[in-house]
């Protein structure tokens, strides 16, 4: 009997029924809301997880090559001790990429109220249910783990090996490796769960809706530090005389690679300590997972029908102050369209965990320029003077506006965008306005407010003032060119469709990066000894600000129509002279 | 006065409706009855502008409502079929936003707001988020949406489901007094009885087009009968009991 013909045995039987219900539940969507916008096809998805891991195995190539080491003098390497920080980052980008998806279908992983309406009313017990479940999870899990790692587990021994050249070597390096990330990928998996779990479990169900939102954006801000931090903690490891550093207990990515190390017989005390942490941890996550799984079951899906039509009420909240309305917002349209655009923000999870993970990677980058900034200097006055001090609000605000401008495209709820459609006169071209005031609204305050305190206590307020004015007409212009031609109202578009053009944006802005948040620090640092010197940067002002002027007004009358529907671009355009 | 004149829609050059003419007058409730695919909501899309006609017009007080879209829609108010909402926000922050997107003074919208939740019984839930709501309650909220601005013209796209008995029998009295107040009422449904006991006129759409346009009272005349057999006969060939004799029967296969 073939596996087909056997599965299709199974199909017939109510539990794995059910197992293929809840899979395909967890892959395409789920939570109590009809939301759409980030369901991707099951194979793109997959695709997608597996490249990071290829991509970065065959970069290595030039790391190990046998020939280009000989060519670089390097005739005697220990490729097990050079393979280290490569080994760690692997398994990071494993738990990174296990534990995003995790949160990504956090709303997927347990029966909500749709499966309690369509499931309970049938002769299908509730521990049925249950146990149905938990194997789509399991199931999750492993295709998690083997698709994330998959082209590493052969890839990366084989780069590593290149330059060894035999077999035993290459099984054995695979074997360690395959198993390390593997395992990281689902101790990363479980964490996430067990911690949904516990949620679940310890909070009452209209706590728990607005509490996950919260718990899911620390879980990303975790991963991002994980990934972000993980060019510096196999060199720490390494060179750690005695036990292991405190901090170091907190990061399960260096139990893993520390386990590696162990196995190789290249482990110190303090990696020799860790690695004992590696399989007990693993197996906590997973005990606990199961438990607050079981609890949690049994207080939020069994009891669906008692809390279902309990409405939470949330705080009447009045977000345009009187000011704001008659200056910021003196349109009907504004009016209206910013409180739906703010509210979006702080309540859509997918919006905010998109907004979350953007602030994340900002934090982070801010306080590794705040750390470099002190490398040469203890005073704070000298490191505040630094470039890398003066980067900090200008690669916030650069994260936040190309964050902002990435969420605005992200679809809620469409089907309800009638309503804007019915109400908003389209060839009103208030899109871009309003896009530019919700923007200054969440990224300028809080960073012109905050940069200027601390620049007016330790520099005064000449230095404060010219600090923040460089970053104020940086974030207007970066905002202005990042909105040329923007004619939707946030979040109520289709996704847009891939362009031609769509890569070299991407790149545009690596690129806009290095100018905004590298270059423009380095060149205040010495301005601000001289302030004057602050005027050479208004003839690049002046450039920008005529070029995305020029873009803007070039745009014809159909461009500038608002729309809700974005169409894929035709290859041939037909007269349909039928219609 | 709304008038829709040969109001032709095609899909892909398959016609959804064709050769549409009626004329709604101050004061009149219009009924437009059909089966699925009649182009029932082709025709209510048009209406309301959001989508244009492949061929015809329609005209408010003379005007092609495509000349200027943004005036014409200041003077509808609109139920759609399905009550697609964004269930992050509360009912009262919902018909705050249309409200200001209507242009609605604040001191005026929030007094309308607050006495219309409290006349649909939706005022112990309007800080709660839409999502929890039932779908009568979402109804319900539509309908506010609809009504709160006083416009001249309402479009009503099946208003009655999900609605409780009691809200469903103060809407059916509703919209006779929007009548009787002079608005125009354009008024969409499967259920017969309503349209017989709410509308003055009624309209029968089958495949796209109108097979019968008349008062209620002479639709029954015409054929004699109530206006439930008249749809059976005008719209559907079908023999209703040999069909529910049919079902039963396969039911009970052994």
């Amino acid at each position: 009997m073939s596996f087909s013909q056997r599965w299709q045995r199974y199909r017939e039987r109510p539990f794995w029924r059910l197992v293929e219900l809840f899979v395909e539940r967890i892959f395409r969507g789920g939570g109590d809301t009809d939301t759409e916008g980030l369901d991707l096809g099951v194979g793109l998805v997959l695709t997608l997880l597996a490249m990071p891991g290829g991509f970065v195995s065959v970069l290595l190539f030039d790391k190990y090559g046998s020939l280009l080491q000989w060519l670089r003098g390097q005739l005697h390497v220990d490729t097990l001790l050079i393979a280290l920080p490569d080994e760690y980052f692997f398994i990071v980008l494993s738990m990174a990429v296990t534990g995003a998806v995790a949160v990504w279908r956090w709303d997927a992983m347990f029966p909500d109220r749709r499966d309690y309406m369509n499931l309970t009313h049938l002769p299908v017990s509730s521990r049925t249910i249950l146990f149905a479940n938990l194997v789509a999870v399991l199931f999750l899990a492993a295709l998690l783990a083997i698709d994330v790692n998959g082209a590493s587990c052969v890839l990366f021994p084989m780069v590593v090996s290149a330059a060894q050249g035999t077999l035993p070597f290459f099984l054995k390096f695979g074997a360690l490796h395959a198993g390390a990330v593997l395992l990281a990928s689902v101790f990363a998996f479980f964490a996430v769960f067990s911690i949904l779990g516990i949620l679940m479990a310890l909070l009452p169900p209209r706590f728990f809706r607005r509490v996950s939102g919260y718990a899911r954006g620390i879980v990303v801000v975790y991963l991002v530090t994980l990934l972000c931090t993980s060019f510096a903690v196999p060199d720490t490891l390494r060179r750690a005389a005695g036990s292991a550093p405190s901090w170091s207990f907190f990061f399960p990515s260096a139990w893993f690679v520390s386990a590696c190390q162990l196995l190789r017989h290249k482990a110190n005390p303090a990696m020799a300590e860790l690695a004992r942490l590696c399989l007990p941890g693993l197996a906590v996550v997973i005990a606990v997972a199961f438990a607050a799984y079981a609890v949690g079951y049994q207080r939020h899906f069994v009891k669906i029908a008692e809390i279902a039509d309990t409405p939470v009420t949330l705080h009447k909240s009045r977000l345009c102050f009187g000011f704001l309305e008659k200056g910021l917002l003196p349109t009907p349209f504004l009016r209206g369209c910013f409180s739906f655009v703010a509210k979006t923000l702080m309540r859509s999870e997918a919006h905010r965990l998109v907004l979350t993970g953007v602030s994340g990677l900002a934090l982070v980058l801010a306080s590794q320029a705040l750390m470099n900034a002190f490398q040469s200097t203890t005073s704070w006055r000298a490191a505040a003077l630094t470039p890398d001090a003066l980067s900090i609000p200008f690669i916030i605000t650069f994260l936040l506006i190309i964050g902002l401008r990435v969420v605005f495209e992200v679809p809620v709820e469409i089907r309800a965008n009638w309503v804007f459609q019915l109400l908003l006169d389209a060839d009103g071209q208030e899109s871009e306005p309003l896009a530019r005031t919700v923007i200054f609204a969440v990224v300028l305050p809080g960073v012109l407010v905050g940069t200027f305190a601390v620049y007016c206590f330790l520099e005064g307020v000449t230095i404060a003032s010219l600090h923040i004015l460089l970053v104020l007409v940086w974030s207007v212009l970066l905002t202005n060119i990042v909105l040329i031609r923007f004619r939707k109202l946030p979040f109520t578009c289709s996704l847009p469709v891939f362009k031609q053009h769509s890569i070299v944006i991407l790149i545009s802005f690596c690129f806009g990066y290095l100018i905004y948040a590298g270059s423009t620090p380095e060149f205040e640092a010495s301005a601000l000894r001289e302030p004057l010197r602050m005027l050479e940067l208004l003839p690049l002002v002046l450039i920008a600000w005529y070029v995305q002027r020029h873009f803007a007004n070039n745009a014809i009358e159909i461009e500038r129509r608002m729309i809700f529907e974005e169409s894929a671009p035709r290859t041939v355009e037909g007269l349909r002279l039928s219609e | 006065m709304l008038e829709a004149v040969q109001l032709t829609k095609r899909y892909s050059s398959i016609p959804a409706v064709q050769d549409l003419s009626f004329t709604l007058r101050p004061g009149q409730v219009l009924g437009c009855l059909g089966p699925n695919g009649s182009g029932k909501s082709t025709t209510v899309k048009m209406l309301t502008g959001l989508l244009e006609p492949s061929r015809g017009v329609v005209r408010f007080d003379g005007r092609n409502i495509q000349d200027d879209l943004t005036s014409y829609r200041a003077c509808l108010g609109y139920v759609p079929e399905e009550a697609h909402l964004y269930p992050y926000l509360t009912g009262w922050e919902y018909l705050e936003m249309v409200g200001t997107l209507r242009g609605m003074q604040r001191a005026l919208m929030e007094s309308k707001i607050d006495l219309l939740l409290e006349l649909f019984s939706m005022r112990p839930a309007r800080h709660a988020a839409m999502g929890t709501y039932s779908k009568g309650m979402r109804q319900r909220i539509l309908l506010i949406a609809a009504l709160m601005h006083d416009p001249e013209i309402f479009i009503f796209d099946e208003p009655l489901s999900g609605l409780d008995v009691t809200s469903a029998l103060i809407f059916k009295n509703l919209v006779q007094a929007l009548g009787k107040a002079g608005k125009m009422v354009f008024y969409c449904s499967h259920v017969l009885e309503v349209v017989e006991k709410v509308c003055t006129d009624v309209l029968i759409l089958r495949r796209g087009t109108v097979i019968a346009h008349d008062s209620v009272a002479n639709i029954g005349k015409i054929l004699g009968t109530s206006l439930e057999n008249t749809f059976l006969h005008l719209v559907d060939d079908v023999d209703t009991m040999r069909v529910a004799g049919e079902i039963v029967e396969v039911m009970r296969a052994a």
